[in-house]
This record gives C-alpha cells, sequence and structure tokens, in this order.
C-alpha cells in the first residue's frame, strides 16, 4: 500500500519549481511514475508530496539545429523519441535504445527525463547519453545550470538534483565527423531491464585510427559507468579485433557489477568483455560509414 | 464414420465477445452492496512457534470490521487428499505453528483495501523462530528439523511403482547410464490472482464467488472447514482468468473472506497481491532426480530405475498427486519390460508444492528425454528412431497401472523426422531437439473422496429450441465451455448457438471435479454427451409417432433437421418437434441428465495422449543465450472437437513449458522467494514466442466423445526436454538442471573449451 501523499499536478516549469522550492526534501516528482510509484508502493520512499509533471506540456519537444545540436524536453515519452524520424537519422542509437526499453505501453507513457532521475544504473538512456557527451540542463526557482550527464548520477538511485531542482533538457551535441554510435543489452526477454548493456561511441581521425573513444555501461557498477581506461587504450590507435578484446577485458576489470537472480558477479564481467568488443565494433563500422 | 456439423469446425468462443471487449465480470470485478474487504497477515518467518496473536490495536482502528485468527475456525487441519486424513495437514489460520514465509496467521476485514492494510501493521504477533529446512535433501538427514511433529525424516509420502524385474535385466544390458538432474520450480502466474467475494447471511446460507478450476471441491472443502452443510453453500465460478493447477484446492483469499463473512454476516472480498500469488500460494515441484537406463546395442531399452526427492514444502496439498504421476509418467511414452520408481516427498520450510499443469510429467519428460538422448547418442543411434524402437502403441497395457487404446506415438514421430528434414542444414550454433510425451485424459483414483460421479451434465430444451446446458465442468480459460458446448450441438443436431451453457455454479448444475488433470472433454464431455443423448432419445420417440414410417427406420437429427437415417430428405423442423414433445409432455420441458465415471481403466486415466515436439535453438555461444527459433508440434488428441482450442492450448503450453526450460525459476534465500514480481520473475512474452506450428494426427479414442482426448496439459510436458536436447545438438553442452538459463549454458561452453585444451 502506498502511504498518504498530497499530489499537485503543475502545468508550468514556474508552478512546478516553487512547489519544488516550498516542499523541497519531503516532495517527489513524477514524470510518468512508472519507477517512482514502484518504489512508494514497497515503501522505500514515502514522500509527503507528489509534484507529477505530465501536465507541463512545455518540456515535451524534441528539437534539432546542426550547430546547436539536438534538444530534448525532459517530458518527452520513450516512443516520441523513438520515432522521432529527426533522431533517426541524425541519433540513431537513441532511437535504437528505446525501441529495447521495456515495453510500448511504458514508453508511451515513461519520459526520457523520469528515466534518467530515477538514476537506476541498469536503466538504458544514460550511458548512451554519456556516450554521446550529452548534457543536462537542471532549473530550480534560483536559476539554471547545466551538468555532464555522466556527473549526474552519484549512486543507485541518486542523482545530482538538488531538493529543489528538476531536470529540464537534455542536449546532446552533434558528433564529430566519422563517429559512429552503438548500444546494446543483454536481456533475458526483449524490452527487459539490462543484465549488462554497453554503449560505445568511435570518432575516427583523418588516418582511420581511434581518435576519441567514449564507453559507458549500464547496470556494470552503482552509477552508469564509463570504462575509460578501456577507452584510453582504444584512443590513438588503429583498432582491429585484438584491441578490441583488449578493450573488453579492461572495461570488466572497472565494472563492479551486482550479483542477483539475473545474473552473478562473475557472468556480468564476462558480459562487459562480450558487449563491449561487439558494441565497439559496430560503432566502428558505423563511424566508417559516416 | 459421418460428417460431423459442429465438431471439427473452427468456431469462436462462446464466452468470446464478452472477454474481446472486456466487459466480462470476473471476481475480481465484483461489488456487492456492504462488501467489505479483507487482507490476510503472514508469517514472515520460515518456521517459528506461534506465542501470542494480540489483535485489539488492529480492532481499534477506525474501519475495521473485524479481525480473525486460528482461534476462530474450528481448527480442523485441511487437505485436499480428503480419503487420507493424515494427508489433510495444513491450518488456513495457523494456530499454533508457521513452517513457510507466507503461511497466513491472521485476516482482517474493513471497509476498503488500504484500511484492511493498515491494520495488518497492527497486529502483533509474538513468533518464536525455530531452525528451518529448505532444502529436500537437508530435510531427510537425521538432525535435520522437524517440519511437522512425529514425521520420520520429513518425509511426508513415499511412492512405489516397479514391474518386471529390473535387477536382473540391468544385468543383460550392454549400456548403462545413470544420471542426475534438478528440476526446478516454477509459478503459474494466472493473469488472475486468487480471489473471492463470500456473501454469509442471517439464514446461514453461504454464496461464494471464487476464480477456481472446481467449484464442487471449494464447496465440499468449505464446508469441512466451516462446519455449515455442502447444500448451504453455493460456489459459483465467474469468467476465471487462469489456473493451471493453482485453483483446485481451497485457498487463504476463499477461506479467510469466509470466517471474516461469517462473523459479520456481511459480503467480504479478498483479492491476493501479486506478491501474495507468488509468495504464499502453490507452486510446482521442484525435484531431484537420479535416473538408470539400461538398453540393448541396437537401442532396445530393457530396464529403467527412477528415484526421485521431491521439495514438498511445508504441506501435502496435491504433492501426493504429483508425486505418483511423475513416477507413472518416468515410463511414458515407452514400453519398459522392467521398470522400477521410488518417490519421496520431502516436507521443507518453503512454500507449498503442488499440482502445477503437466503435473510431474513436465519433470518426468525433461530428464527422462534428456536422458534418452544421451543414450542415443552412446550408442549411435538417431534420437527419433530410439524413440520409434520402444514407443508405445495402441492397445498396449503398462503392466500392472494402465491400459491404452489409442496411441498416435509413431505417427507423431513420422510427421516430426519430416518436419526435421525439411528444416533441412542449420545454421550454426542452431540445434534442433526432439521431445515424445504423453498424459492423461483425467484421473481415476478417487482420493478426495466423493460418493459422486466424476462428471455430470444435465440438458434442457425449452419451447423456442433453445438448449440449457448445465455442467459443473469449470472453464478457466482452457475454452470447456465452447468444447462442451460443441459437444452438446453436435450430439443433439442443433447448432452451436442453439445452445446455452451454465457452468460450475454449485447451486443450479450438477458436480463435476473440475478442470485439472485435463479432464474436462473427455469425462465432462462424455457426459454432455449422453445427457444430450437422451434428450434427443425423447425427440426421436415423438419424431417417430409423428413421421410414423412405413418400415422400421432409424431417426437422428442434424443441422436442426429431425429426419429418417435412410432417407435424410424425409423430414420435420427440430423446432416444431421439440414444440409438439413439451406439448405431448403435459408442459414438461425436454430433460436429460448424463454422467461418467471411469470403470475398469487401471490405475490412472480411461484414456492417453501422446505426442512428439521438436524445438529448435540457435544459441549466443559468447553470451550463452538462446534464442527459441521454432517449437513444432505433432500432438494426437483423438478426434480434434475444437481445432481453434488446440490452438491456443498450444501457443499457451510453448509459452509456459518454453519458460520453465528456459527462464522460469523461484530461487530463494533462506525460504524467502527471491523474486516475487512480475519484473523479476522472468516469463516469454509475445516478443519472444518462437514460431509455433502443430502438426495434424488422426486417431480415435474408444473412450472419449467422438473419440477425443486430452489437449491440456500433455502439450506442457516435451519443450524443457526439446529445449535441452537442442542446445546439445547446437553446440554440445548438456545441461542437467532448469532452467537452461544463458549463465549455465555460457558456464558449460567455457568447461568445454578447458576440457578441449
Amino acid at each position: 500500500m502506498i502511504a498518504a501523499f498530497e499530489y499537485f499536478a503543475p502545468k508550468t516549469v514556474r508552478e512546478a519549481l516553487s512547489l519544488l522550492a516550498k516542499y523541497k526534501e519531503e516532495a517527489k516528482i513524477i514524470a510518468g511514475g512508472q519507477s517512482m510509484l514502484v518504489v512508494m508502493k514497497q515503501r522505500l520512499l514515502t514522500p509527503e508530496y507528489l509534484i507529477d509533471l505530465k501536465g507541463i506540456t512545455d518540456l515535451d519537444y524534441i528539437k534539432y539545429d546542426e550547430g546547436k545540436g539536438l534538444r530534448i524536453g525532459a517530458l518527452t515519452i520513450h516512443r516520441a523519441i523513438e520515432k522521432s524520424p529527426v533522431i533517426q537519422k541524425h541519433f540513431g542509437v537513441l532511437s535504437e535504445m528505446e525501441g529495447n526499453l521495456a515495453t510500448i505501453q511504458t514508453r508511451n507513457w515513461g519520459t526520457i527525463g523520469g528515466n534518467i532521475c530515477h538514476g537506476d544504473p541498469a536503466g538504458d538512456p544514460a550511458p548512451v547519453l554519456i556516450a554521446l557527451k550529452a548534457k543536462l540542463k537542471l532549473a530550480s526557482s534560483a536559476g539554471e545550470r547545466i551538468v555532464e550527464a555522466e556527473e549526474f548520477s552519484k549512486d543507485y538511485l541518486e542523482v545530482a538534483l538538488e531538493p529543489n531542482e528538476m531536470l529540464t533538457e537534455i542536449q546532446v551535441p552533434t558528433p564529430p565527423a566519422h563517429t559512429g554510435t552503438a548500444y546494446e543489452k543483454l536481456m533475458v526477454m526483449k524490452g527487459d531491464m539490462s543484465i549488462i548493456g554497453a554503449a560505445v561511441s568511435i570518432t575516427l581521425d583523418s588516418k582511420g585510427g581511434c581518435g576519441d573513444a567514449r564507453i559507458a555501461l549500464s547496470n556494470a557498477a552503482s552509477v552508469p559507468l564509463r570504462a575509460k581506461k578501456a577507452e584510453k587504450l582504444l584512443i590513438g590507435k588503429t583498432i582491429n579485433n585484438g584491441l578490441l578484446t583488449k578493450a573488453g577485458e579492461v572495461a570488466s576489470t572497472e565494472a563492479t557489477p551486482p550479483a542477483d537472480v539475473h545474473g552473478s558477479i562473475e557472468y556480468r564481467r564476462e558480459m562487459v568483455k562480450v558487449f563491449v568488443k561487439r558494441v565497439a565494433q559496430l560503432a566502428l563500422e558505423r563511424a566508417k560509414a559516416a | 464414420m459421418s460428417e460431423y456439423s459442429v465438431i471439427g469446425k473452427r468456431v469462436h468462443r462462446v464466452d468470446g465477445p464478452e472477454k474481446v471487449t472486456g466487459s466480462a465480470k470476473y471476481t475480481f470485478d465484483l461489488v456487492l452492496p456492504g462488501m467489505l474487504y479483507g487482507k490476510v497477515l503472514r508469517s514472515p518467518h520460515p518456521h517459528a512457534k506461534i506465542l501470542k496473536i494480540d489483535t485489539r490495536k488492529a480492532k481499534r482502528l477506525v474501519g475495521v470490521k473485524a479481525v480473525v485468527t486460528g482461534k476462530d475456525t474450528l481448527g480442523h487441519k485441511q487437505g485436499i487428499w480428503r480419503r487420507f486424513p493424515e494427508l489433510c495437514d495444513e491450518e488456513i489460520l495457523c494456530r499454533e505453528k508457521v513452517r513457510y514465509i507466507g503461511d497466513p496467521v491472521a485476516a482482517v476485514a474493513a471497509i476498503d483495501e488500504d484500511t484492511a492494510e493498515e491494520a495488518l501493521d497492527l497486529i502483533d504477533v509474538e513468533y518464536e523462530p525455530l531452525p528451518a529446512v529448505f532444502d529436500p535433501l537437508e530435510a531427510i538427514k537425521e538432525d535435520a528439523p522437524q517440519v511437522h511433529d512425529g514425521i520420520e525424516l520429513n518425509i511426508n509420502i513415499n511412492r512405489h511403482i516397479e514391474w518386471g524385474d529390473v535387477d536382473e535385466a540391468f544385468k543383460k544390458c550392454d549400456h548403462i547410464r545413470e544420471d542426475q538432474f534438478k528440476c526446478s520450480s516454477q509459478a503459474h502466474v494466472c493473469m488472475e490472482t486468487h480471489d473471492a467475494v463470500v456473501s454469509y447471511d442471517y439464514g446461514g446460507k453461504m454464496t461464494v464467488w471464487t476464480s477456481t478450476q472446481s467449484s464442487y471441491y471449494i464447496q465440499r472443502l468449505m464446508a469441512d472447514m466451516t462446519g455449515l452443510r455442502e447444500g448451504d453453500i453455493r460456489v459459483i465460478k465467474p469468467p476465471t482468468g487462469g489456473g493451471f493447477g493453482s485453483k483446485f484446492e481451497l485457498d487463504s483469499a476463499q477461506f479467510c473472506a469466509a470466517i471474516l463473512s461469517m462473523k459479520l454476516c456481511k459480503p467480504v472480498k479478498i483479492v491476493l497481491s501479486r506478491e501474495e500469488e507468488f509468495t504464499a500460494t502453490k507452486r510446482r515441484t521442484p525435484m531431484y532426480y537420479f535416473l538408470k537406463l539400461g538398453a540393448k546395442k541396437d537401442g532396445t531399452l530393457l530396464a529403467k530405475e527412477a528415484r526421485v526427492i521431491t521439495e514438498g514444502g511445508a504441506y501435502t496439498a496435491m504433492g501426493a498427486t504429483a508425486l505418483y504421476l511423475t513416477g507413472f509418467f518416468s515410463s511414458f511414452p515407452y514400453k519398459y519390460p522392467n521398470y522400477r520408481y521410488d518417490g519421496y516427498r520431502v516436507y521443507t520450510n518453503t512454500a507449498v508444492t503442488s499440482a502445477m499443469r503437466g503435473f510431474g510429467a513436465p519433470q518426468s519428460t525433461f530428464v527422462g528425454e534428456s536422458q534418452l538422448d544421451m543414450m542415443a547418442e552412446d550408442l549411435g543411434i538417431d534420437p527419433i528412431e530410439i524413440r520409434r524402437k520402444n514407443g508405445m502403441t495402441p492397445n498396449y497395457e503398462v503392466p500392472g497401472q494402465a491400459f491404452i487404446q489409442s496411441c498416435g506415438l509413431h505417427q507423431c514421430l513420422d510427421k516430426i523426422e519430416e518436419h526435421v528434414k525439411e528444416r533441412g542444414k542449420l545454421p550454426p550454433n542452431h540445434g534442433i531437439g526432439v521431445s515424445a510425451y504423453g498424459f492423461m485424459s483425467g484421473g481415476i483414483f478417487n482420493w478426495f473422496d466423493t460418493p459422486y460421479a466424476f462428471s455430470a451434465a444435465v440438458v434442457r430444451i425449452n419451447i423456442d429450441g433453445k438448449v440449457d446446458l448445465f455442467t459443473g465442468a469449470c472453464d478457466i480459460g482452457q475454452g470447456s465451455d465452447t468444447t462442451l458446448s460443441m459437444i452438446c450441438a453436435e450430439e443433439l443436431g442443433v447448432k452451436l448457438e442453439d445452445i446455452r451453457i451454465h457452468a460450475a455454479d454449485t447451486g443450479i448444475c450438477p458436480p463435476d471435479l473440475g478442470a485439472w488433470g485435463s479432464r474436462e472433454t473427455l469425462m465432462n464431455g462424455n457426459a454432455v454427451k449422453r445427457a444430450a443423448a437422451e434428450c434427443k432419445r425423447q425427440l426421436l420417440e415423438f419424431a417417430a409417432a409423428k413421421m410414423a414410417p412405413n418400415i422400421a427406420y432409424d431417426f437422428d437429427i442434424k443441422d436442426r433437421w429431425v429426419h429418417l437415417v435412410d432417407r435424410p430428405e424425409r423430414g420435420v423442423s427440430y423446432f416444431d418437434i421439440v414444440k409438439e414433445a413439451i406439448r405431448g409432455k403435459d408442459g414438461n420441458a425436454i430433460m436429460g441428465r448424463g454422467h461418467y465415471t471411469p470403470h475398469r481403466k487401471g490405475m490412472i486415466s480411461p484414456a492417453y495422449s501422446f505426442g512428439v515436439q521438436a524445438a529448435e535453438v540457435a544459441v549466443d555461444t559468447e553470451t550463452g543465450r538462446y534464442k527459441l527459433v521454432n517449437v513444432t508440434t505433432a500432438h494426437e488428441s483423438g478426434t480434434v472437437i475444437n481445432p481453434v482450442g488446440i490452438e491456443g492450448q498450444l501457443e499457451g503450453a510453448i509459452m509456459m513449458a518454453g519458460g520453465y526450460g528456459f527462464c522460469e525459476d523461484q530461487p530463494m534465500d533462506e525460504g524467502k522467494i527471491l523474486n516475487p514480481s512480475i519484473a523479476d520473475y522472468k516469463l516469454i512474452r509475445s516478443l519472444d514466442m518462437p514460431e509455433t506450428d502443430i502438426l495434424e494426427i488422426d486417431t480415435y479414442e474408444p473412450e472419449g466423445p467422438f473419440g477425443a482426448k486430452e489437449a491440456g496439459e500433455g502439450l506442457t510436458n516435451p519443450t524443457a526436454g526439446a529445449i535441452g536436447n537442442a542446445v546439445y545438438k547446437a553446440v554440445g553442452v548438456r545441461i542437467n538442471d532448469l532452467p537452461i538459463t544463458p549463465e549455465k549454458v555460457l558456464k558449460a561452453l567455457k568447461e568445454k573449451e578447458k576440457k578441449k585444451k
């Protein structure tokens, strides 16, 4: 049973921020509610006030400009991102990632902002956004600030939001030329949370070597994990199969995955190797084609 | 055989329109005036003494109307094996001791669910935790904690089946294999959780609306537990969202709602939460299997020995049947001249294991079919060939156990062999595994101790020709309402839309044991057919009198046309005959009764279905993840009454049995189930369903209505074994413990690689 709470449904960002300013720690935000309500049913959280952002239509948008990159409003539903022609064209990896995020019913109600702010390290959007070097715009009644996507997660289900803050926008820069990005995850059934997932972005330099690389893992630590040592291994080198195998092995040592009913620590470490290698291979092919 | 006009046709379900429009009212949907909502307090301990229960605070909460504990019951221990009082060992509200996490200790009725749940937190139960035991192999040790006092080594039941001279036969074998297996738990995961609305009135009558597989069992068991007369309890089964074996025993929703309603003389509704459904209802029996199989060089199987230790959980439930059937079906579907089975069901401090679709046979089929493939490989014989060489044939007697009349196993093997050939050369890491099986069409043994016929039906023809069919059969989604209506229409010679079925309401329907053991088509089908035949006989008397043929002709009815069999063009309308017959009977509606109780059919069942399944998998050797590519089944169920129904059964069975083989499990820590939610309990969903195909086999079962037999549970038996064999064919690793998860496959692949080096 969910403990009693007071419910607010603000229609504007300003209204929402003033509620947050008023209730701070005693309030929780839902932006679809599919994660929060589960946590509340389990009584892991018992907020006094629940602020439902679903009615703020101003934050439901997808904008693209080659110079400024992609801007996604925090209240955009997953299904809209999956189906957006502009995202499919310029940021195909985001659309692919969304296609395996839970079920269509969930994607039709859940929002990208809600997913990221839930801070579940098994979530799919965060590692992809980290690989894409995305930034997040946070707002409070005192003003706005921008944080790197990779800096946002602090611990299991903990993110860098102050009690009076909310996420308003996701900003994804246009990747440099010859960049390929991919994301894949191991699932028991299609649409499941990842047992292990890997997002890899590779930018080739003019000689065809690896100019830049980003590797981010889902469900491999208490936060979406950037495998920086593995990235370092790739940067500046000509990528081949042997190097990718090695990158997977290094990433596996960086991971501190959980054990649960869906997989042991040993299995997950093994899967980090496999997925980093596979996804990097795919990213490389895409970079070459780009 | 004559052409049927209803049977075998593709028809819509008779309950289809309400279900597809969402307007069908399940127990879950029912609301009565003044109805209260109940919740059940359950033990957090796997094993503990109850020292004290203080309900005072809960009773004082505003909105709470009643709180009951074991003291408010008659203190009867209940069980479904009523013929054996020592096996009735379960208190639905525990008085002295709890034996698993989820055992009910108290129940609350309040004005709404939230209040009832809040009240649960205010009930103060003082426990003295006791040492607990979770694994049956631990529980049979001398110094293990005792789950029930006075039960030696925690052995709840043992079963022995034997024929031939097994030890002597093993001496004559050219090759013997000994293998161990472990079969996991599985949850039924019905769409509708266990629920009940119970209304007890000041006149002393009780009405129970509940999601059940047997309204008659619930009526009888409720009478045992409340002290009411059976006839004062009316059990009505509204449309039901699944059973799969979980809903024919008296459960906590039904019993607690009844006790609360009796206390208040108000209707009380209890709906179990999904978490309760996973942790505090019954489940498939996990089994340790030890198999010994001996064969001649040419693949002739001479002897088999099966030893089984099953995890019973805290109480007996239907576990005794699962224990017997897994032993019986371990000999299926082959002609073992020498066979021995010893099974032990062991009490543990875990959630109770009981009936689940297949009832012990999915376990025996997984282990048996896995081992048979290993044997075939050892001997260098094709897997289909070894099955053909030893497979059962029509008119075969399982010594001292059963007589099998119809058996289409060999046709099934031929069809599957063709199918495998048609798939041609497979891509790398693909493999096709086959698995053969059989199952019963309803059980014979009367452990429930009912004096009634196993199945009964009443057919009444009204003045407008509309037919009321009354039956105790329970449609739980499997489609018995449609199948039985089709049988009634065919026998009577009318159209399907002429039948209106009234089922599973003990107030108006004759008793039937219910929907379990794949019994409704054969057993209730026979009862319906006889009741309809009795009505038809009465109509034909009038037809004969009216038409007065000048020589003796046989009469029949087909498509509402009452006619001379040899001169079908000579006849009269069914509707006219009905009107005249009723008038002629002094205004009495035409009525026929029918019943079916099996006689001289051995120990198990009046008839058996057979089949062979081929599953194709594609294994990702780096992750161990495999995809179910295709599952093709040749299932022979005698005459097919309802083809759409069989297709539904097959697809549902592949989803359920594929899950059993691939991903469904209930891991525990100290008796606590770790994945009691749909998020963590993995089921095969539509997007992961393989292509499925059903190959038609033509057989006829003399004991069945129009030659029909079961097509429900049997289909759940082969898949885990077929998957195991397919994974082996694909990548050469054999997994002996279910489920065959990617992690296990990968581990086995790595070990195999290591050995190579």
